[in-house]
């Protein structure tokens, strides 16, 4: 049994931290926070020099042929700096199912432009049901035909080329590969306390033509699965990579902030809630290594992803939560990085399926009969 | 990053479970209380039929009678013993005494206290805590004078786990007066039964005996039982307790496992309401969420096990793993009581008790370790002190008023 990282996540781990300093400070989070649009292009395009959006995607098609893991301890950096932005839903959701699901064409037209990060793609699953569960589908097309509808919580449909929309094809669940630009689409924005860019994709009698099928009708829930396991694992790396920055800065702030005479880390009450935020970090990042390797040596990884992110939801939000109480007032201002961080944290917990959804895969997991 | 057991880990795991099929571990007999920790209750006939597969020295070096086996493999077995629900209560406190004295310990002691140890006739009572020496261990009261080639020790112990049916006991007492508080303490093993000794039982809320307290009125003992070089006992103990924070509570989780398994089972079978519990939505959710505490518990002490097998240093992660051990025990303990409701506070043995009696002694004994062998309150100062770097808080003396 091993718990390090190998020596080339170590250098991606150091690169990363050492370049999100750089390039994704607080203030730049804080503004692109309250920006309506709030995309970075500079730093996008830095991050694709990287070699980081194509990390998933083999060589012969412009990525950088990582693993599931390599993106798993990139995206923890990522969560610590509070980088917003599309990586997540391109880099990973979209660009899994692209490659499990595209034919030849589509994945010579998609994935080294994804790879390149020349192009961004997001997932449009949720209904107005709020579920994650590819069973709540239910917006209708025919392929080909006409696509009408509604998906909510689309993330950064805004910047996105295309749009991965899950639907059914008669009783058939099916993923169609949509690009923003085709007539009929309209991308009105969710207002959410986290920054993070949410939009509400509205598809009137929109084109769709019989090669936008992303594999087979039919095909939908089967595709569905590893790639949103992937991205409950890349959430749940960004939790865990918040929390640890929240660690932290908790931690540095009772180290220096005086009252009464001493550091307020000098206080019991203080450090039995800094000592337990250790333990949320530590036990939530063991929990998302190991289902994130189980998940990158191809094996069944489904309720070990289940209990790494509904442990994470809890254990992370706990450890904003505490750290707002470590840092008392100053913690409450726009302009301190705390709150964002929560924020991403609280975003987080809920993106790919929130406690409730994944415990329940727990319960199945350990043996709990019948569903509730 | 690796997840996997070696082969060769995989493979005793593999063998350990077909000796627990070819020796049922109900079928031994039992000497004293299973305290809940989950290693099951105390059992000579169990020590011994593990010391005869050559499990109990099996890492010593071969000079020592041991087989060189990584230490990884004790955990291996611990795990396999817990899920079991195998009795091997003292096998923890034997693998560090025998570590000390592989370590520490004088021509004697390992001439005479290791093979008793690998022949699973040695167990152990720690002889630490004092009436008015508890958190604050230093302010024992315990003194051994020398004596030509022997010290004489005098006072009283207290809350030593089943000192009644060890064979020794290992007593914490102050040799010297020196200017550092630290300093001046030493280690010995004191065999049962020698003159002076008193010890006598302390019944527990369970209406069982777990705890006894020692008095050691002028106990003579030859200096070549001290463990450990004399004065310096205090880091040795400190050592100590870091492994037992670690290796005490190792096979919680997969003991919690254990008993989360049952619970599922109660689950499934029990009806609530016209329905088994399991379709509660409440009932599964609990269950599911205790279900990631357990996982996440293993994976923390798999993670210290590593840093111990690797040689690197360990500040706060023992003292951590014990506190998350011990509350998540008392946590699965209330909701097994909650579970099993009006049945819930039944005794083994009772009629109508459910599940053995087992999730009412197991609420009462899960309340004993967030204070045995350091208390939640003390760890969670260990981890944010000597792991995050955070102040001590400024001693203040105030006299005791506790008599």
């Amino acid at each position: 049994m091993d718990f390090r990282l190998s020596p080339s996540q170590q250098i991606l781990t150091t690169t990363a931290r050492a370049f999100l300093r750089q390039h994704c400070p607080p203030e730049l989070v804080q503004r692109l926070a309250l920006d309506a649009r709030g995309f970075d292009e500079g730093l996008w395009r830095r991050m694709a020099e990287l070699g980081w959006p194509g990390l998933l995607i083999p060589a012969e098609l412009g990525g950088s042929d990582g693993s599931l893991l390599d993106v798993i301890v990139l995206v923890e950096e990522m969560g610590r700096a509070g980088l917003p932005g599309p990586f997540v839903a391109s880099a990973v959701v979209a660009t899994s199912l692209v490659l499990a699901g595209g034919s030849p064409a589509q994945q010579k037209r998609l994935l080294p432009a994804l790879a390149a990060g020349e192009r961004i793609a997001s997932l449009a699953l949720v209904e107005e049901s709020g579920s994650f569960d590819p069973a709540a589908v239910a917006l209708e097309c025919a392929v080909p035909g006409r696509l009408s509808g509604r998906k909510l919580f689309v993330k950064d449909a805004h910047i996105a080329d295309d749009l991965i929309v899950a639907v059914r094809v008669g009783a058939a669940p099916a993923l169609i590969v949509v690009p923003t630009d085709r007539a009929g689409i309209a991308r009105l924005p969710l207002d959410a306390i986290s920054g993070e860019k949410l939009f509400e994709v509205t598809f009137d009698r929109v084109e769709i033509r019989p090669d936008d099928l992303l594999g087979a009708a039919g095909d939908g829930d089967a595709l569905l699965a590893p790639a949103l396991r992937a991205g409950a694992l890349a959430r749940t790396a960004e939790m865990v990579g918040g929390a640890q920055r929240v660690l932290e800065l908790a931690v540095e702030h009772a180290k220096t902030r005086v009252q009464g005479g001493r550091p307020i880390g000098g206080y019991q009450a203080i450090q039995h809630s800094c000592a337990d935020l250790v333990r949320d970090v530590d036990a939530a990042r063991a929990l998302l290594y190991v289902a994130a390797w189980k998940a990158a040596e191809g094996r069944a990884a489904e309720a070990d992803a289940a209990l790494a992110k509904a442990y994470a939801g809890e254990a992370c939000l706990a450890v904003a939560r505490r750290g707002h109480q470590i840092f008392g007032a100053i913690s409450y201002c726009e302009e301190h990085p705390l709150h964002l961080l929560h924020k991403h944290i609280q975003a987080a917990s809920l993106d790919f399926g929130d406690a409730q959804l994944h415990l329940e895969t727990v319960a199945r997991a350990i043996g709990l009969e019948g569903r509730a | 990053m690796n997840f996997d057991f070696t082969e060769a880990e995989q493979a005793f795991a593999d063998e350990v479970r077909r000796f627990l099929r070819a020796n049922p571990p109900e079928t031994f007999a039992v000497d004293g209380m299973d305290a809940g920790y989950g290693s099951g209750a105390n059992s000579r006939a169990f020590m011994k039929a593990l010391a005869a597969q050559g499990w109990i020295s099996m890492c010593w070096p071969k000079t020592l009678g041991g087989r060189e086996q990584p230490m990884f493999m004790k955990l291996v077995l611990m795990e396999e013993l817990a899920l079991a629900g195998a009795p091997f209560g003292p096998l923890a406190g034997v693998w560090q005494t025998a570590d000390a004295v592989i370590e520490l310990g004088t021509e004697r002691l390992r001439r005479e206290v290791l093979p008793a140890i690998a022949r699973g006739e040695a167990t152990f009572w720690q002889g630490y805590s004092e009436p008015d020496a508890g958190s604050d261990l230093l302010a024992l009261k315990t003194e051994a004078r020398r004596d030509g080639d022997h010290y004489v020790i005098r006072g009283h112990k207290i809350w030593s786990s089943h000192a009644g049916i060890a064979s020794h006991g290992l007593v914490f007492a102050r040799t010297s007066r020196e200017a550092r508080r630290s300093r001046g303490f030493s280690m010995f093993v004191v065999a049962n039964g020698t003159p002076g000794m008193d010890i006598r039982p302390i019944r527990s809320m369970t209406g069982e005996v777990y705890h006894h307290e020692v008095f050691l009125d002028d106990v003579r003992v030859s200096a070549d039982l001290m463990l450990g070089p004399p004065g310096e006992g205090f880091q040795a103990l400190l050592n100590g307790l870091d492994a037992d924070r670690f290796w005490g509570r190792f096979y919680k989780a997969p003991a919690l496992t254990r008993v989360l398994g049952q619970l599922v089972d109660y689950a499934n079978t029990t009806l609530g309401g016209g329905a088994p519990l399991a379709r509660d939505p409440f009932v599964r959710r609990r269950l599911a969420a205790i279900a990631t505490d357990i996982a996440a518990l293993r994976l923390i002490f798999y993670r210290a096990g590593c840093l111990i097998r690797d040689g690197a240093p360990l500040t706060y992660e023992t003292a951590m793993a014990k506190v998350y051990a011990d509350e998540t025990g008392q946590k699965l303990a209330r909701l097994g009581m909650d579970l099993l409701g009006l049945w819930g506070p039944l005794r083994e043995g009772s009629r109508w008790a459910k599940l053995g009696g087992q999730i009412s002694h197991l609420y009462q004994t899960t309340l004993g370790h967030t204070i045995a062998g350091g208390t939640a309150e003390v760890l969670r100062t260990t981890v944010a002190v000597r792991g995050l770097g955070l102040a001590a808080e400024p001693k203040v003396a105030v006299e005791s008023k506790a008599r």
